[in-house]
């Protein structure tokens, strides 16, 4: 993010695009809240009537998978109604005038009938964008997870640059971070394309760097992206290429990633799968080998929250059993491997890894002690040096001449469209209570009691009616890939022909149906988007079993001792 | 009943929240966790952060904790086998060794976390696959 998470109550009109934060981050979704009773505007792009889009200005209730044709028309109007920040765009970036020639013909009218939004209400909400100050844009999935995704964050930060909404607090453009330490993880280059902090593999002078500093040889060429990986061990031709061994630290792909059959087949292939994790899951049912870390809250550490922000993680208790932190494991595996690592804590190896990155070579353990949190770029050991609670300060940007570049690029419809055998489409979401593939939250008895199998899907109500499903019954749904059983939710909150499911559920698993078709740029895939169908199910005493047996299965293969007709 | 204040940062999301919890050490139990006063949080939790730590106690509600390192050793379909720690190590180091020997370092691919085991281990995990392996085949769940 751009910005830091306080800021948010600050700004003067915010973008919310396809971002739900009351279910995906609660406490992030308060400062909306209080942006609101500080008199924000706010602007909701979101093909649901989400919490934000109840308490919002305008609602631009788009069709799924129409992001980018949206905001270009919104960059067109704000164009062509003169309400550009042309001073900005001159002093502060390079490309406008190529980017003009694409949005040229996103005019509202040409919009419409692609997002399914009144010209005039794409008028009204450029308009509140560009004039209000200082506005403030925040996305989540439902700008990443498209086959057309990059281009629409390009697209986002077009909007921002041509209004001059960098340079100072409240304002910028925020992705909300999904994953405790996903920000973390991208900062130390748990990436295929660079080295931590940012640094590229491709770039000879920080390969150098760090070919000094680990006293060996790297490779040049970028890595392979997470979600190529059943695609690597299935159909790659060249052995030296196909991935024949997976070395898989806390992640669950046989519950978490798109297209579960051929994560299954893929996993079940792979020649060696190692997997280290807190719990057993469904990833373990196909692992070769199985090595137990201690969790959060047996370990110290410290993670990056979403705007940036280095805090730490403390051992709250011993942990039970034969465990090991996760920097222990991979350090003895390496040593064994002939490339020794010796550490003797996390403060150690944090050392080691600030006097690699520019950007975060301030950030001692001892400064984010005393401040509790330190917001990188923090480039000063020195403790006057506190970090940066907002980016691009005075519109000066990372590049080279200190220039943002505009992108523009054209919309392109997602890649499964609905068909006469998948009439309806489905747009995988969040669900309040649980987290990822729900190992923990799902062994929280508070939490497990708030919400459990089979999950639900979200349907329009007239759809319900038209089907004769009532709230509570147990559905199947599919789609070319597979299908799953789950309840249906009728609400007026989504639009006819949608659906929406949250993916944390053995037997409601929506991503048997996702397709693990990817953005070009991110590799992300378009969970936002597939093709399915709704069934009625006649016997439900039957379904209601049925579901009860999976569960209990699944439970069993994790080494929970069921008991005969137990009740889950 | 010694009971000590550890403040930490919330396992779940990206927002950062902080929370004081409460520990009795003799037991190795939590006893409470409140809301602290962090810069992201401000006080305030949501239901997880109130409630998303009983998992520690090992529930066994939905899956097991896993405690021992484990060996699947008659191949895919056979059942996992607890082993010590050094054979599992050693088991890993010389599987991989083979497979980096056989098909080059290309051909293993390796994942971070951006769960609960921080920074620290991800930094590990990328400078094991790039420095001992040998290739930039190393990525996270930020895609998925």
């Amino acid at each position: 993010m751009s910005m830091g998470i306080p800021e948010i109550e600050d700004a003067g009109c915010l973008l919310c695009f396809g971002y739900n934060g009351a279910d995906s981050h609660p406490i992030v979704a308060r400062r909306i809240v209080r942006g609101r009773q500080k008199g924000m505007k706010i602007i909701c792009a979101d093909p649901r009537v989400t919490e934000t889009a109840r308490i919002s200005d305008i609602h631009l209730q788009l069709k799924g998978g129409s992001n980018l044709a949206l905001v270009n028309a919104m960059a067109n109007v704000i164009w062509k109604e003169g309400l550009a920040d042309t001073k900005f765009i001159e002093e502060h970036t390079k490309g406008f005038e190529e980017f003009l020639k694409v949005i040229e013909k996103y005019t509202p009218e040409y919009a419409e009938p692609i997002t399914h939004i009144p010209a005039e209400t794409i008028r009204k909400a450029a308009r509140m964008y560009a004039t209000t100050k200082p506005a403030m844009i925040l996305y989540g999935m439902g700008v990443c997870q498209f086959t057309q995704a990059v281009d629409v964050v390009k697209g986002l930060a077009n909007l921002a640059l041509m209004t001059g909404n960098f340079g100072g607090p409240a304002m910028g453009i925020g992705p909300v971070r999904g994953q405790n330490n996903v920000q973390g993880a991208c900062d130390m280059g748990a990436l295929p394309n660079s080295y931590p902090g940012y640094q590229n593999v491709t770039d000879p002078e920080a390969r150098a760097k760090f070919e000094k500093a680990w006293g060996v040889s790297l490779p040049s060429e970028i890595g392979c992206p997470i979600t190529h990986v059943p695609h690597r061990i299935l159909h790659e031709k060249d052995e030296k290429k196909r991935i024949h061994a997976y070395y898989i630290f806390g992640e669950d792909p046989a519950q978490s990633d798109p297209d579960l059959a051929e994560v299954r087949e893929a996993l079940d292939k792979c020649d060696f799968v190692v997997m280290q994790d807190i719990y057993m899951n469904k990833t373990g049912l196909y692992a070769d080998v199985i090595l137990p870390a201690a969790a959060w809250g047996e370990n110290e550490g410290i993670y990056t929250c979403a705007d940036r922000g280095f805090q730490r993680v403390r051992k709250l208790i011993e942990p039970e059993g034969d465990v090991k932190p996760d920097w222990q494991i991979i350090a003895e595996i390496s040593t064994a491997m002939g490339y020794p690592m010796n550490y003797k804590n996390t403060e150690e190896i944090w050392n080691e890894m600030i006097d690699l990155c520019p950007s975060f070579k301030g950030a001692t353990y001892e400064k984010i002690e005393k401040y509790g949190c330190v917001q990188w770029p923090c480039r000063d050991k020195s403790m006057e040096d506190k970090g940066t609670p907002y980016l691009h300060k005075d519109g000066i940007f990372g590049t080279k001449d200190h220039k943002a570049l505009f992108y523009g690029t054209d919309w392109h419809p997602p890649v499964e469209l609905e068909n006469d055998q998948y009439p309806m489409t489905l747009s995988t979401v969040r669900e309040v209570g649980h987290y990822s593939v729900r190992t923990m939250t799902g062994n929280c008895r508070t939490l497990r009691n708030l919400e459990d199998e089979p999950g639900w899907v979200q349907m329009n109500t007239g759809d319900c009616e038209r089907m004769g499903l009532k709230k509570g019954e147990l559905v199947k749904i599919l789609s070319k890939r597979g299908y799953c059983i789950t309840r249906c939710l009728p609400t007026d909150r989504v639009e006819p022909g949608a659906t929406y499911m949250t993916y944390q559920w053995w037997v409601g698993a929506c991503n048997e149906l996702t397709t693990a078709k990817l953005d070009p740029i991110s590799n992300t895939p378009e969970y936002k988007y597939c093709a399915c169908r709704v069934e009625k199910i006649e016997d439900q005493e039957w379904a209601e079993r049925h579901v009860m047996e999976l569960y209990d299965d699944i439970r069993a293969q994790m080494g929970i001792d069921t008991g005969k007709g137990a009740k889950a | 009943m010694a009971l000590k204040q550890v403040q930490t940062t919330c396992p779940y999301c990206g927002a950062g929240c902080q929370i004081m919890f409460t520990v009795d050490s003799d037991a190795n139990k939590i006893v409470e966790a409140v809301p602290a006063k962090g810069r992201t949080n401000d006080g305030t939790l949501c239901l997880k952060g109130h409630y998303g730590w009983d998992y520690l106690n090992d529930p066994q509600i939905l899956t097991k904790r896993l405690r021992k390192p484990m060996i699947r050793k008659g191949g895919k379909k056979a059942p996992l086998q607890e082993v010590s720690w050094q054979e599992a190590i050693s088991y890993v180091a010389k599987r991989l060794g083979e497979i980096k020997e056989k098909y080059g370092p290309d051909s293993i691919m390796g994942t971070g976390s951006a769960r609960g085991a921080g920074n620290e281990a991800n930094y590990l995990m990328q400078k094991f696959m790039r420095a001992c392996i040998g290739t930039n085949n190393v990525d996270h769940c930020a895609r998925i």
